[in-house]
């Protein structure tokens, strides 16, 4: 049985095993590489997608769950010469650097933004803790985002 | 600052940044070629064993298989990374296996799960071996030979023994001798991006092509060329963007020959990718070691000498235990003034994977084990921490016992900096209970002379044809912006905007060679190679113009990207120009490090061109109740050169320091016999955002005349002082020094509690005599008698990575799909356990039942009498209510506290009750009582079992870890299951048989649950402590109190994560009701929650933290 689903605003029908994750299907079907797969088990949140407005992790949604679904990848934002107002703050500010992590940190933090513009610090950590980062600590990608709220620039 | 600098010292962002985060830079793992085939590895299940056969027939019949390999098919040759004399590894196992996850055979097919389905097919005869695990036993004559031939001691890899001026002299002149062991666990490197490589070998010209994320292409292929057998021309490693090294890719790791030989084997591209759990068994992780340090002191302080002894475990090869082992030395005698050193360390094997490098090369341990020393050495004479440290710092012109050369060296201003800006003189003396200031420091070379073929760096420029420059260098840039660095060296010194510069890294065919990213080396080597390339290519432009022109070469300049012969406008080039007349054209140089080598066999000698220094200070806070510590600041300021590019060089700090404070804190990875059973990046707490502290970044810059624009070394600098200085703060705030690392809140909870231990009156639960004597008979009977019998460690056949998937329309449908008979399925509604715990073989089922968006166990409805939660309702849902946390504050708070975001948006309130069983042992394929039935043994009696059950445990001792068990409970709630011939109500209270195991059937599916709603006022806590903000708890307390009035009317109280069931606390309740609230009371109500606990080795400490949980919860809970 296909699976009907949204993704980056196009619609799409796979005959895919509906049993695959969806991070499978993404990477390897839609060869949306971005979304990235560092644990396969929801530990990591490298596969962050925003799933109906939610982050969840790609490696633990089974394709068949997306039926009727709207997701949104890294690639809904700006590629390599526009970047999202978000991304390029991200870069400037040095808020990561192997960058393995990263697909996965801004979908969870545009999956925040988006339910609350204005989050506090806690919040904030309280997002993102599942998105392990080894490089950074952590500490640009927090300086970022707080210059991303105070500076609005998730509603450009 | 830097004004006359035109981008040193500018913070310039990185290179590869827009295409990292917007998802379209090319890691190994996103890279395909037609034809590809997929590669998985079968590893050992067994730590040491003789390989009699392996077939590999079945396996080669399997759909979609191309080959199948085992190491009797590789070439008969061995990686010689740490040098031939320690050459003790093949590409893949021949003749022995000697660790749990070791290569044994290899296959390659269509499809990546063709390729792992083809594993279950292999047969490999093994010969058991005895094995050994530590270094202690390793070292006895009886222990087994991992390696048989060696000239050294049984198990020895390497002794390294030294004595400088005389150690043992100064020892008799001391005034006080301090003498204290100190020992550590491994880390991890972590890296999100998993090992992978993309092998291509073409048939027609014998030419190996690789992808693979290295830190060192030119070590990936001078060991492929050699294990493969293939001329060192005939290898080509390209450019990949790399996911993180931190040294855990400094070599060449083993799937890259494995890929390469199935390469040739097929004729056909080939990748592998390990997942995270292959990562943690087979991957190079840090070396653990014991050192004893002893410190010759005078009366008053000078250090008159240092005597260092270590024992490293080198695990079953050798591949960075001698290097590993110089970096220790180096950290012993180097940073104070010390008189005299000597040194006695030991390299040995063990049946454990093989240690590697992991950011500081073992330095903030030994630097940890000497820091503390010099605390201890003030805290004696009366002197004060830090003015003690200054006073013996290393100086400018100093020459250390070791024969080091002290160049540049700010350590004494970066201590008295480190000082000022934590307070220490204002808080010294008013330091608040529970709370401390601890000071390190580091030093570290810029750079070390590593091997005799590997002191040098080479760097390219090519001039292309639009005029703009790219910059090659084989060193490879894990995402510390070494890239960036490198462009901005080759822009200064040709006066040009960093923007025309592209770097491209690692391709050994496009770009000359360089030793790679590791032990700090880039900065400092490559870009001195990069600066002298510049002045090179200048020098071309130069000649290259002059036969144009007609002038000499030395009168032509070249200032801001232009060439220029005079005012004459008619010899005046851009670099496009001269592009567009000369063509494209390269330039490329090298550097090397000009020094004399150490002595071979002493290690004695002047080192590094110049030294890099560094300080630390840390301020933070333990929780008596909970010994959970909160590190609230750390100030880090570094004498490293000149800065680059501070936007570059802070997240270098920054990182390394959060790595750092894991080191102290909490990561290590948990053996049981030789097999990593915190595998996962849930039970290997590697730090998170929650656990970022303020950290304040300063640099004294020194200018280095030997540094490339003056700039030292700087990647493993801020690592090195921070366990250091962690370790320091926390023997301030508890009063106790801790010798073992990382310092986990357990430890310090059993440290340093004021009260005594609580009675546990094991006697009023009389079926613990039963399980007392049964654990007694365990070490000599029991656990050797049932692990013959039906134990063994190791993969079982029962993993699934394949399965149907069916999505009902209705409750209904939902139930016939359990009750046919034709297959074994369950239901699954979140997942994030299901299908985890499918592929760890913890669940056995071949087909899911999707009930996630079924609309019968769905929404929230607020009744009179009760709340009614749909069971397939996720955890987010329920917590985004303000409705219920109106009604039941606890549930929202408690249930806010599972897991993550992501994890909470999908997971359900039924799926946590009914999630399998948290252990570690059972998780990693232990062979167990609760996997393999009554003729197997439980590993947590003897193994490491910090996190299992304290009250109630018999055959099995893993606790109940999921958080809304003790909440359902202590809120009296009802679990409604639907089945074929209806619904059947359970209270919480007996949902539960045992840890992981309901009274919900196979058969039947949860609907709902029904929690009442009491209409007096209540006040409810929750109280959790858990490894990590997001991780399962270690202890969890439930309190819901009603009131009449004033009046306590009724208190339920629950307990979590320390037996197999949530256990209502009813003799608690039952005091607080007949006792009182006062806090007398409530601290003996509490104490009566470990009534008849049984704590097994490593969790008594369970017991205090749930006594100080238990009256923590109830005193938070009662009304204002």
């Amino acid at each position: 049985m296909p699976t009907h689903l949204e993704v980056n605003g196009q619609a799409r029908e796979t005959e895919n095993d509906p049993a695959i994750p969806l991070a499978v299907y993404l990477r390897e079907e839609l060869e949306l590489r971005g979304t990235k797969i560092g644990c396969g088990n929801g530990e990591c949140g490298a596969c962050t997608v925003v799933m109906d407005g939610r982050a969840v992790c790609s490696c633990l949604v089974p394709l068949g769950r997306t039926e009727g679904r709207r997701i949104e990848t890294i690639e809904s934002l700006g590629d390599l010469n526009n970047l999202h107002p978000i991304q390029r703050k991200l870069v400037e500010r040095g808020a990561f650097q192997c960058g393995f992590c990263t697909p996965g940190i801004v979908m969870s933090l545009i999956a925040l933004l988006r339910r609350n513009p204005r989050p506090d610090d806690a919040k904030i950590r309280t997002a993102l803790q599942g998105n392990l980062c080894r490089c950074s600590g952590y500490v640009k990608l927090l300086e970022a985002i707080g210059e991303i709220v105070r500076e609005g620039l998730h509603e450009r | 600052m830097n004004a006359e600098f035109r981008t040193i010292g500018k913070p310039r962002p990185q290179l590869e940044g827009p295409a990292k985060v917007s998802g379209r830079a090319q890691y190994t793992h996103d890279l395909t070629l037609p034809n590809m085939l997929h590669g998985a590895i079968l590893r050992s299940p067994h730590p040491h064993a003789r390989i009699r056969s392996v077939d590999l027939s079945r396996a080669r019949a399997m759909p979609g298989v191309v080959a199948a390999v085992c190491g009797t098919d590789f070439p008969d040759l061995k990686y010689v990374n740490a040098g031939p004399a320690f050459a003790d590894r093949f590409a893949m196992a021949r003749d022995k296996v000697r660790f749990t996850g070791e290569e044994v055979a290899a296959v390659a097919a269509q499809t990546p799960v063709q390729a792992q389905v083809a594993l279950a097919a292999i047969t490999v005869d093994y010969e058991i071996l005895p094995a050994v695990y530590d270094v202690e036993t390793a070292l006895t004559p009886d222990a087994p030979a991992i390696h048989e031939k060696s000239d050294l001691p049984r198990n020895v890899a390497q002794e390294s023994i030294a004595d400088f001026d005389g150690v043992e002299q100064a020892f008799g002149d001391a005034a006080h001798i301090f003498d204290a062991t100190f020992e550590h666990g491994i880390v991890a490197p972590i890296c999100l991006e998993t090992n992978g490589v993309l092998a291509d070998y073409d048939t027609e010209t014998g030419d190996l092509t690789l992808w693979a994320p290295s830190q060192a292409p030119f070590f990936v292929r001078k060991e492929i060329a050699h294990v493969m057998d293939l001329p060192l021309e005939k290898v080509h490693a390209k450019s990949v963007v790399i996911g993180g090294g931190f040294g855990g890719k400094s070599q060449s790791p083993e799937p890259i020959a494995i890929a390469a030989f199935l390469s040739i084997t097929t004729g056909r591209p080939v990748k592998i990718l390990l997942n995270r759990q292959e990562e943690f068994l087979s991957g190079k992780s840090d070396h653990a070691k014991k050192m004893r340090v002893r410190s010759a002191v005078a009366a008053d302080g000078t250090i008159l000498g240092r005597h260092t002894e270590f024992w490293v475990d080198n695990g079953a090869y050798t591949h960075m235990g001698p290097a590993y082992i110089s970096a220790v030395r180096q950290r012993t005698c180097n940073l104070y003034r010390v008189g005299a050193a000597g040194f006695d360390g030991k390299l040995v094997h063990t049946n454990k994977v093989s240690g590697g490098s992991y950011r500081g090369m073992g330095s903030p341990q030994i630097i940890w084990a000497i820091e503390t020393q010099i605390d201890e050495i003030a805290e004696r004479l009366g002197k004060d921490k830090l003015e003690y440290r200054i006073e013996i710092a290393n100086r400018p012109g100093d020459r250390t016992p070791q024969g080091w050369e002290i160049g540049t060296c700010a350590l004494a201003e970066c201590l008295e900096e480190a000082g000022r800006r934590i307070g220490w003189a204002e808080k010294k003396d008013a330091m608040p209970p529970n709370r401390g200031i601890g000071f390190a420091a580091m030093i570290n070379p810029s750079v070390g002379v590593l091997y005799a073929e590997g002191n040098f760096a080479c760097v390219s420029i090519d001039l292309l044809e639009d005029g703009r420059l790219k910059v090659g260098t084989q060193s490879a840039d894990c995402g510390t912006s070494q890239n960036t660095v490198m462009g901005q060296f080759v822009a200064e010194e040709l006066g040009l905007d960093a923007d025309v510069i592209d770097v491209l890294h690692m391709d050994t065919d496009e770009t000359p060679p360089d030793l790679g990213s590791a032990a700090s080396r880039v900065t400092f080597v490559s870009g001195n190679a990069a600066i002298k390339t510049a002045k090179s290519f200048r020098a071309e432009i130069a000649s290259r113009l002059a036969s144009h022109w007609d002038v000499p070469a030395d009168e032509i300049d070249f200032t801001d990207g232009i060439a220029s012969y005079k005012d004459d406008n008619a010899r005046r080039l851009t670099l496009a120009e001269i592009a567009a007349l000369e063509g494209p054209f390269r330039v490329e140089d090298r550097y090397d490090i000009d020094i004399p080598r150490p002595d071979p066999k002493t290690g004695y000698g002047h080192y590094a061109a110049t030294y890099g220094f560094g300080a630390q200070a840390v301020e933070l806070e333990v929780d008596p109740a909970t010994g959970q510590v909160t590190v609230h600041k750390i100030v880090v300021v570094q004498d490293i050169g000149r800065v680059i590019n501070p936007l570059a060089l802070e997240g270098q700090m920054q990182g390394g320091i959060v790595q750092g404070i894991g080191m102290a804190l909490r990561e290590e990875l948990v053996f049981n016999d030789g097999v990593p059973v915190n595998a996962s990046l849930i039970t290997y707490k590697a730090p998170r955002i929650q656990d970022t502290p303020e950290i304040d970044i300063a640099f004294i810059e020194t200018d280095d005349p030997t540094g490339p624009y003056g700039a030292k070394a700087g990647g493993e600098h801020s690592i090195n002082p921070t366990p250091a200085a962690i370790a320091n703060a926390l023997a301030q705030a508890t009063g106790t020094r801790f010798r073992k690392l990382p310092i986990k809140a357990s430890d310090i909870l059993q440290a340093t509690a004021v009260k005594p231990s609580p009675d546990l009156k094991p006697w009023k639960r009389p079926y613990n005599l039963e399980v007392a004597s049964a654990r007694a008979l365990y070490p000599a009977i029991l656990y050797p008698g049932l692990r013959k019998l039906g134990g063994k460690l190791g993969r079982k056949p029962a993993a699934k990575t394949e399965y149907d998937y069916i999505r009902p329309k209705n409750l209904q449908e939902a139930l016939r799909a359990l009750a046919a008979q034709d297959r074994k399925a369950k239901v699954m509604a979140g997942g994030t356990d299901l299908q985890v715990g499918l592929r760890q073989g913890v669940y056995d089922a071949d087909t899911l039942v999707d009930i996630a968006d079924l609309e019968e166990l769905r929404g929230i409805a607020i009744a009179a009498d009760k709340v009614i939660v749909g069971a397939a309702t996720t955890i987010a849902e329920i917590t985004e209510r303000d409705d219920i946390r109106a009604i039941h504050p606890m549930l929202t708070e408690g249930l806010s506290r599972i897991a993550t975001a992501q994890i909470r948006n999908v997971a359900t309130i039924a799926g946590d009750l009914s999630q399998e069983k948290r252990c570690w042992f059972f998780r990693s394929g232990a062979q167990c009582y609760k996997a393999g039935g009554m003729t197997c043994p439980c590993y947590a009696v003897l193994g490491d079992n910090r996190h299992h059950s304290i009250l109630g445990a018999g055959r099995c001792a893993a606790p109940c870890v999921a958080d809304a068990a003790p909440i359902l409970t202590a809120l009296d709630a009802v679990v409604v299951v639907a089945g074929a011939g209806g619904e059947r109500r359970i209270p919480m209270q007996d949902f539960y048989i045992w840890s992981g195991k309901t009274r919900v059937a196979e058969n039947e599916i949860i609907r709902a649950i029904e929690i009442p709603r009491d209409h007096v006022p209540v006040s409810q806590r929750f109280e959790k402590v858990a490894g990590w903000d997001g991780d399962f708890a270690d202890a969890s307390v439930a309190v819901n109190l009603s009131w009449d009035g004033p009046k306590l009317a009724a208190a339920r109280i629950s307990l979590g994560a320390v037996a197999p069931l949530p256990v209502r606390a009813t003799r608690t309740e039952a005091a607080l009701l007949a006792d009182g609230l006062s806090d007398t009371a409530i601290e003996a109500a509490a104490g009566l929650t470990v009534e008849g606990a049984l704590p097994l080795s490593d969790n008594a400490y369970k017991a205090r933290l749930l006594v100080n949980l238990t009256e923590r919860a109830i005193k938070n809970s009662l009304p204002e």
